[in-house]
């Protein structure tokens, strides 16, 4: 199996990378939007921010093979990855996501603007049965914006940023998984999480 | 209540580690990579690698340590010491870090807060704030004049962007002391970013006596690297005192 990073020449690039070699992967670096024939399966990182990552996207034309991708091979996005799916996102101005996530990337709505750290996911609903993560499990953080949905339909798991703020922790809809947390920078957790998706809806 | 932090605090030199007091005697303190690698076993929640080469010259930062250690881990890495443009901040990102540590370059361009959080974001970015106490009286360790005031330094950081403020008290750094209360109390409850205190941690009280005024991330160096301390040990107790802490 073929796994692809995409490379928005603002991310956290060489710890995904690393992340997966540790699982025994060899993963493609995807710069260009023809090398997605190449792969079985997308990894779009975090680590950015998100007018700059996607104007990159348009300006080097992968919004459109990105949504041809999805229609049957898997991605997951992490954080800033992952926030792209939705239809609008508020950091540095207004853009216009991918739209397959029907919500909103805005400014986090806490005192201290930015979930730094490690907090437990509380999973609201099972994604797959082979998704072996206990619930209350902690997770990486390290964001300043989030998701808010419209739906709670697509929502896995919430994660508490204090005692009155909850955000959406994992989110997934088709072939699409989205983390607001970085699994590759999860430890044992992360892992999990990243070898669940390798292993996703495959025969 | 959210997890405590433990992040163990880590400076580079010549492709080693080293761990001096006061920001000077530095002796060996061990290989990076493997080192993290145990850290990472003991449940470190991050890691902060400062190159102090790169820190007291021109050169560029070691940037294959870096590449090194985060092949080896994945626990995240907080990368600074001497990153003076965004060029270097690129790499830095492109080998493994998740964040970029900047002090020094502050004083004399803060427009690189701007370019780096226009691509990466103001999470991204770790502002350094070095202070020195004498008697009550505190100043910055770059600022020779003693006239800026350092709330004022810290709001402007704010302003311009930054993501979290790393504190550290240099006099205090690998004396195990403890911090100082009072001026931490005045910084928590002024500024309003996730803070990292670093500089004087020699026992759990003194870790204890921080959270007890509201601090809850801590840089620990001395503590971990010449101590029968570990991160495991050092969060045992805190979990043992009641504390939320991750295993």
């Amino acid at each position: 199996m073929k796994v692809g990073i995409l490379d928005y020449k603002a991310c956290n690039l060489g710890s995904v990378f690393s992340a997966l070699y540790q699982l025994g992967i060899d993963p493609i670096i995807i710069n260009n939007p023809k090398k997605l024939f190449e792969i079985d399966r997308l990894i779009i990182p975090g680590v950015g921010a998100a007018k700059s990552c996607i104007d990159y996207l348009k300006f080097n034309s992968f919004i459109e093979p990105i949504k041809k991708f999805l229609v049957n091979k898997p991605i997951l996005g992490i954080c800033l990855g992952m926030q792209i799916f939705a239809k609008k996102l508020y950091e540095n101005g207004i853009s216009e996501g991918i739209g397959h996530i029907d919500g909103e990337v805005k400014k986090l709505d806490t005192k201290i603007k930015f979930n730094i750290g490690w907090r437990e996911v509380k999973f609201i609903k099972k994604i797959d049965k082979k998704l072996n993560i206990e619930d209350m499990s902690s997770f990486y953080y390290c964001h300043s914006y989030y998701i808010s949905l419209k739906k709670n339909d697509y929502c896995a798991g919430m994660s508490y940023i204090d005692n009155n703020n909850e955000i959406p922790a994992i989110i997934y809809k088709d072939n699409f998984i989205g983390t607001q947390f970085h699994p590759e920078k999860s430890q044992t957790n992360g892992n999990k999480l990243l070898e669940f998706f390798l292993n996703w809806k495959k025969n | 209540m959210n997890f405590i932090r433990i992040i163990p605090s880590l400076l580079l030199s010549n492709k080693k580690l080293v761990k001096g007091k006061k920001f000077t005697n530095h002796i060996n303190a061990g290989y990076p990579s493997s080192t993290c690698l145990a850290l990472e076993g003991q449940k470190c929640d991050e890691i902060f690698i400062i190159d102090l080469d790169s820190y007291k010259s021109d050169k560029d930062p070691d940037f294959d340590s870096l590449s090194e250690i985060s092949k080896n881990i994945s626990t995240p890495i907080t990368f600074g010491g001497g990153i003076k443009n965004i060029e270097q901040a690129k790499k830095a990102f492109k080998c493994g870090a998740d964040k970029i540590y900047l002090s020094q370059i502050l004083f004399k361009d803060k427009e690189i807060i701007n370019k780096i959080r226009n691509i990466y974001g103001s999470q991204s970015i770790v502002a350094g704030i070095n202070i020195m106490s004498h008697n009550q009286e505190h100043h910055l360790l770059e600022d020779k004049e003693k006239n800026i005031d350092i709330l004022t330094h810290m709001k402007s950081l704010v302003q311009c962007g930054v993501g979290e403020i790393k504190i550290t008290f240099v006099n205090n750094e690998g004396s195990e002391e403890g911090m100082n209360l009072d001026l931490s109390k005045k910084i928590i409850s002024n500024i309003d970013l996730p803070i990292i205190f670093e500089g004087g941690l020699g026992n759990i009280e003194q870790i204890i006596d921080m959270i007890k005024i509201g601090a809850n991330s801590f840089a620990i160096g001395s503590m971990i690297t010449f101590k029968d301390y570990n991160i495991f040990k050092i969060k045992q107790h805190l979990f043992n005192k009641g504390y939320k802490v991750r295993f």
